[in-house]
């Protein structure tokens, strides 16, 4: 048997959501466990021995000096970086307060100082160069064992390439958008979820960020103007996980 | 002299501790939220009402549910909405859900570890794969009902204010009324397991809950009389965290799974009432670790309660009406027990329906001096005693006894 994969799961500023994600893959997560040996990882062991990781999992938003120290350890000491979720690759729902981080500080903490030296929020992808980037708020947890199956077989994970629109008419959902007139941003959004959102008859709220490419924002904005929604609200949906510009 | 503990592991966020040393003693302990600050009231202003559950459902992974739901509490009174039981039983579903998922993950993966001398789960699995087995099946129990209830194991946007985007089916509930019978064997013999730990930490002498098991109207305390959060409790900043400390009426007190037990065990069902009963005691002593005992009794009200409710719904049928919410001027506050503790969402809302005021606090920021109180009691304990790794691990396991959750506590308040 060869040598296990060292695997380290390294938590910035974020709500928890895609370190326990991994915890949530249960038997998948035994499987992972024939390939690789987890050697850190803050919120499931007391375990921190190692110093080199063969793949590195960055969840979270850069959002202290703490957080961007953590960070550069992570990436010099991997081969194989990915940045987790749509806090690490997009900057998620606290990158879109955007006030000077004294402000923000002001307003909350009621004084003019820093001392725990916290930065706006920004995600890991404005800092470092990452190997794999997969959003989500959280990510499907079966994509992350995908891609860390195919990276442990040597083999390149592919990106999807198509929005949550194509998986709703998989599933024979009722598009939200046309027939409620619900904001769905659906058509636009980076597909993988298996369309969760609309499964309970809700729009989606983007929280994969958007679909790279060939998308048409601007034809999206076109339709929720059409449908009564004003521009305020519709910026600011686009904004919500990904600074999005329509 | 300071000694510097890491950052506290198998704990959901990033905080660390310091211990100050002066003349050879322990002098005092500073704990530090060192997670980011994420200004979630920040985010909510201006935000249409309809929106705001599901970005406030960011806070917390462990506890999205819990925090939707005071969020859509807070939004209805603001609105004068009133739900019909239905909607309310779902609701109390999920939280019953997330208790269960959350509390497993707590006392199987995070603390037993500790109980039998090992860094994780993980490695735990290689000698006592059963408990950890067990652990997982409860835990994935409440995360399916999570799903059923909230949309998705995490992060759901199902949950709405004046209702649901989709409601449970029979088969649903029927799996729910099964599965919660099966696993209750498993559940009592958590609490056998927790019964036995002997205490530490301090000895809370003020508890604060919800008026109801796992939402209310206003808060409850060991004194007379519900009340407003605003009446009696206080924060306040620290230089040193993230997190603002909250006291009750200028003193230390605790939230969580223990307080709730303590001020509503005539709440509980028939099981959990009988286990409360036998450890009572023991609970009463109040000191922090027990939460873990109370966590594990709330496991078995938790299967006993899903139970129930599945029956009532089954029997009654599902109507799958959203009540109608129509926006106005107005204030109101969402109390529910998250499985940590009590949680606190207040909203002002505008004519318009957006959010013009919001205050958010969450059961580890209420029960930050608490921790402090309870890391200084054991530093002093230990100190000079035993050798600085075998304190600093308890100190460790202190923390963990809480439950704490340190990213939801990162905040969070005043405009
Ligand atoms: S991307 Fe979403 S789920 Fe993941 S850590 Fe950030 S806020 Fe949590
Ligand atoms: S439907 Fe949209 S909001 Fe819902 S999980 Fe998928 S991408 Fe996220």
């Amino acid at each position: 048997m060869m040598d296990k994969l060292k695997l380290g799961v390294f938590e910035l500023t974020d709500c928890g959501g895609c370190a326990l994600n991994i915890l949530f893959l249960y038997e998948k997560l035994f499987d992972l466990l024939e390939f690789y040996e987890i050697t850190e990882f803050h919120m499931a062991t007391s375990l921190s021995e190692e110093n080199h990781y063969d793949v590195a999992l960055v969840t979270g938003t850069v959002s202290t000096q703490r957080d961007l120290n953590l960070l550069k350890e992570a990436r010099n000491h991997s081969e194989y970086l990915i940045a987790l979720g749509t806090c690490a690759t997009h900057g998620s729902v606290q990158g879109s307060v955007e006030l000077p981080i004294r402000e923000k500080l002001k307003a909350v903490y009621g004084d003019d100082g820093n001392p725990m030296r916290a930065l706006d929020s920004k995600p890991v992808v404005e800092y470092v160069a990452v190997d794999f980037a997969l959003p989500g708020c959280p990510y499907d947890k079966n994509e992350v064992y995908q891609v860390l199956m195919d990276i442990a077989k040597g083999i390149e994970p592919v990106r999807k390439d198509y929005p949550v629109c194509l998986e709703c008419k998989l599933n024979e959902y009722e598009c939200v958008l046309v027939k409620k007139g619900l904001p769905c941003l659906g058509p636009i959004t980076y597909g993988g979820c298996n369309a969760a959102c609309i499964r309970s008859g809700l729009g989606c709220i983007g929280c994969r960020g958007p679909l790279p490419g060939e998308v048409n924002p601007a034809s999206e904005y076109e339709i929720l103007k059409d449908l009564g929604y004003d521009d305020e609200y519709i910026i600011r949906k686009f904004k919500t996980f990904a600074r999005w510009e329509p | 002299m300071i000694i510097e503990l890491r950052e506290f592991t198998r704990v959901e966020g990033n905080g660390k501790a310091e211990i100050v040393i002066e003349d050879g003693e322990v002098k005092d302990v500073r704990l530090k939220i060192i997670e980011g600050p994420r200004f979630f009231e920040l985010l909510t202003l201006g935000r249409h009402y309809y929106d705001v559950p599901d970005l406030e459902a960011r806070i917390c992974a462990i506890c999205y549910l819990s925090h939707s739901v005071a969020s859509v509490l807070g939004i209805e009174r603001a609105f004068g909405v009133e739900v019909p039981e239905e909607i309310a039983l779902i609701r109390e579903l999920g939280l019953i859900g997330e208790l269960l998922e959350s509390h497993a993950l707590h006392l199987y993966l995070l603390v037993a570890p500790d109980v039998f001398g090992y860094p994780d789960a993980i490695r735990m699995a290689t000698k006592h794969g059963e408990l950890v087995k067990e652990g997982l099946a409860l835990k994935a129990f409440g995360n399916r009902i999570r799903v059923m209830v909230g949309g998705r194991e995490i992060h759901g946007i199902n949950v709405k204010p004046g209702g649901f985007g989709r409601y449970p089916t029979v088969e649903e509930l029927e799996r729910v009324e099964k599965e919660s019978e099966a696993l209750l064997r498993l559940a009592r013999r958590a609490v056998r397991l927790f019964a036995q730990l002997d205490p530490y930490g301090a000895q809370a002498k003020h508890f604060v809950a919800t008026d109801g098991y796992l939402w209310g109207e206003k808060l409850v305390s060991d004194e007379e009389g519900a009340f407003h959060y605003t009446e009696r409790i206080e924060e306040r900043s620290l230089v040193y965290s993230f997190a603002k400390q909250s006291l009750y009426k200028g003193e230390i007190f605790f939230v969580g799974a223990l307080p709730r037990l303590l001020l509503k065990s005539e709440m509980l069902t028939p099981a959990a009432k009988r286990l409360f009963e036998e450890h009572r005691e023991k609970l009463e002593t109040g000191y922090v670790s027990y939460n873990n005992l109370a966590q594990a009794i709330e496991l078995v009200y938790s299967l006993e309660r899903a139970n129930e409710i599945a029956k009532t719904l089954l029997d009654r049928g599902i109507e799958g009406e959203n009540v109608p919410v129509e926006p106005r001027e107005g204030e109101g506050i969402g109390y529910v027990e998250a499985p940590r503790g009590v949680l606190i969402h207040h909203y002002r809302i505008d004519a318009n329906g957006n959010v013009a005021y919001s205050n958010i606090i969450t059961p580890t920021a209420l029960n930050h001096a608490m921790m402090e109180a309870s890391l200084l009691e054991e530093a002093r304990k230990l100190y000079g005693e035993a050798e600085e790794r075998a304190m600093i691990g308890r100190l460790e396991e202190t923390v963990r006894a809480f439950d704490p959750c340190i990213s939801c506590s990162v905040h969070l308040v005043k405009l």
